[in-house]
């Protein structure tokens, strides 16, 4: 960009980056927002008025991007931040500097797929943590996997601040599409293992009606699109009837005389 | 899974209850739920992250807590500012000692619905409202606006996590009495509730859908041309105009009046000359999109076929977490065509 940015500047954005990482799925969970993010940007690089109009623009559009169900819209807290350098940098109208900004968000977005897809197999160190009861391991890990998120993503945002938009643009063009897609989709394939485990821990012979009673009632409720945002609670609702109804009988069963052998049966 | 979770803990006995000062703090902790949030259990070690003050004071006994941690790894997946209501319910029935596969079901069940609620209250709901209103009165350059945003939303939030956390606590210890003395059907009931979930989840949070088509040749389209020409022009239109035989003569109906072809029509206009309109027909490529036609056998196939593959995986061959998701990495990555082939997904 310009030779007009100090060292206390360029460690200040590192560390703001730093927690907003690691707020934009932890802790307040409020803080990453592009509205308070582009104010405290703006106050480092001594322009909070810009910075509030900039995060004021970026949430705006934001707004409805939210992070729903697990899927990852492009990264607001890379977006928000370098598009308030951008416009107090480079002097960019906040329009300009959030359209600009959208290639970084992109990137924020890969560091995240790059990052849940790396934390899959780690989860194997916690089981071994867990089978011998070391409570400190996992408080260790889970506070490593904070850390390298927010560190992963301060590294980028000071990468950009000090090499500039056509460096970062030079960044993204130079990864393949080939290897995000392939990673998207095998993170996207990672939750059949963890449902896989429940299945394999939960399933007796009896019960597998049940999953595939979930999954279509499932695949119905989801193809009615003013559905879509319930259908987790009305399908709870129906595993609740059917859960219910099977305590009533088997409760009652066990009330009544044992007169026919094996009350307990498929328990 | 290295190490085998046992059906109930060793000690029965039930630990005495939590206090007040280790709900709180579960509940504090459980804004570091999604820390390490990964594609394969999602929330797990986040969770038991959250619960372990209280896990570590109701297991006194190393075997029961190992199994207990153990068993609280597994795929979880909840609203994170809800989370607490299932740590309250699940910590109730730690105390109490009920049996692994109770406590699992229960919380696979209650994890469950809460995702939407909480989707619809705070990022539907509470953000857009807030952003919105804040965001205006920072685009005036007003620097109140980050500070009211992040009080609005951290007072609904944290109202939301230590209410939650001390109300399901409370209502979960004041129903095991009922659970405890039909023990067994409960589990089976709660079984029962968490499979259903399970098998809604693969459907509902299933994504995997390729994006292949296949060429298969190629159709003629009708695109319908209206012009207007004049009534000596009209003659040299007659090919798509009309019906024409093998030997190009304009076939004739039943009353000898030369027969239209299909979407041609004929009208005279007030000046003398005519509007015809009639079909043009261009050759258009034909694909087949593989993902419409696994559509129409069941939507979401893909999804529940990997499920129970790994599944089958699991309990037949003896595959582990980190061989289901080494697998996955690779099909994944060769489906992608490293940029020799065209990506399947």
């Amino acid at each position: 960009m310009n030779g007009d940015i100090s060292a206390v500047q360029i460690i200040l954005v590192f560390i703001v980056t730093f927690i907003a990482a690691i707020d934009q799925f932890n802790f307040l969970e409020s803080l990453y927002q592009p509205i308070v993010m582009g104010a405290v940007v703006g106050a480092i690089l001594g322009d909070v008025t810009t910075g509030l109009v900039v995060g004021g623009t970026y949430q705006l559009m934001t707004i409805g991007n939210m992070p729903v169900g697990g899927a990852q819209p492009p990264n607001a807290v890379i977006g928000g931040i370098m598009a308030t350098i951008l416009a107090v940098t480079l002097g960019l109208t906040p329009t300009a500097a959030v359209a600009t900004a959208i290639p970084f968000s992109l990137l924020g977005q890969y560091a995240v797929t790059l990052l849940f897809t790396v934390m899959s197999p780690v989860m194997a160190y916690a089981d071994a943590a867990a089978a011998e009861a070391n409570p400190g391991k996992i408080v260790r890990l889970n506070y490593l996997a904070m850390g390298a998120l927010g560190l992963f993503f301060a590294i980028i945002v000071t990468l950009f601040f000090v090499g500039g938009a056509a460096f970062g643009q030079r960044v993204v063009d130079a990864i393949p599409d080939w290897l995000m897609t392939g990673l998207s989709a095998a993170g996207g394939m990672m939750r059949y293992v963890g449902f896989a485990i429940l299945l394999k821990v939960m399933v007796s012979r009896d019960m597998w009606g049940f999953y595939f009673m979930g999954f279509a009632l499932a695949n119905i409720v989801a193809g009615i699109p003013s559905l879509s945002n319930s259908a987790l609670l009305l399908l709870a609702f129906v595993g609740f009837a059917f859960a219910f109804w099977d305590f009533q009988n088997q409760t009652a069963f066990r009330a009544a005389p044992a007169s026919v052998g094996g009350d307990e049966d498929g328990i | 899974m290295a190490f085998s979770i046992p059906d109930r803990y060793h000690d029965q006995a039930p630990a005495a209850p939590l206090d007040t000062a280790t709900l709180n703090q579960m509940a504090w902790r459980s804004v570091f739920l999604q820390a390490s949030f990964n594609y394969e259990r999602m929330q797990a070690a986040g969770w038991l992250y959250s619960i372990l003050p209280g896990l570590e004071k109701i297991h006194r006994n190393k075997d029961d807590l190992a199994a207990s941690m153990a068993h609280n790894l597994e795929f979880f997946n909840t609203h994170p500012f809800l989370v607490t209501f299932v740590m309250g319910i699940v910590l109730s029935l730690e105390q109490n000692k009920a049996d692994i596969a109770t406590i699992r079901a229960v919380r696979v069940a209650a994890m469950g619905p809460l995702g939407g609620i909480g989707d619809a209250l705070f990022w539907f709901t509470l953000v857009p409202i807030t952003a919105g209103i804040t965001s205006n009165m920072a685009l005036t350059g007003n620097i109140a606006a980050p500070f009211l945003f992040l009080i609005i939303f951290n007072a609904a939030q944290f109202a939301v996590r230590y209410f939650l956390m001390h109300w399901s606590y409370r209502f979960g210890t004041d129903a095991i009495g009922i659970l405890t003395a039909n023990a067994k059907q409960f589990t089976r009931a709660a079984s029962i509730l968490g499979v259903f979930v399970v098998g809604a989840l693969t459907s509902l949070y299933g994504g995997t859908a390729l994006s292949i088509e296949i060429p298969n040749g190629t159709t003629f389209a009708a695109t319908p041309i209206t012009t207007v020409v004049r009534a000596d022009e009209l003659d040299r239109y007659r090919e798509q105009l009309y019906k024409l035989d093998e030997n190009g003569r304009v076939v004739l109906n039943a009353d000898g009046q030369p027969e239209l072809a299909e979407g041609a029509s004929i009208r005279q206009l007030a000046n003398g000359d005519y509007q015809i309109t009639y079909n043009e027909y261009d050759e258009v490529p034909v694909t087949i999109n593989i993902q419409e036609i696994l559509n129409g056998i069941v939507p979401k196939l893909i999804p529940l076929v990997l499920t129970l593959f790994l599944y089958f995986m699991f309990v037949r061959r003896n595959w582990t977490p980190l061989t289901a998701i080494g697998f996955l990495l690779i099909l994944g990555l060769l489906g992608s065509g490293f940029g020799l082939w065209r990506s399947i997904w």
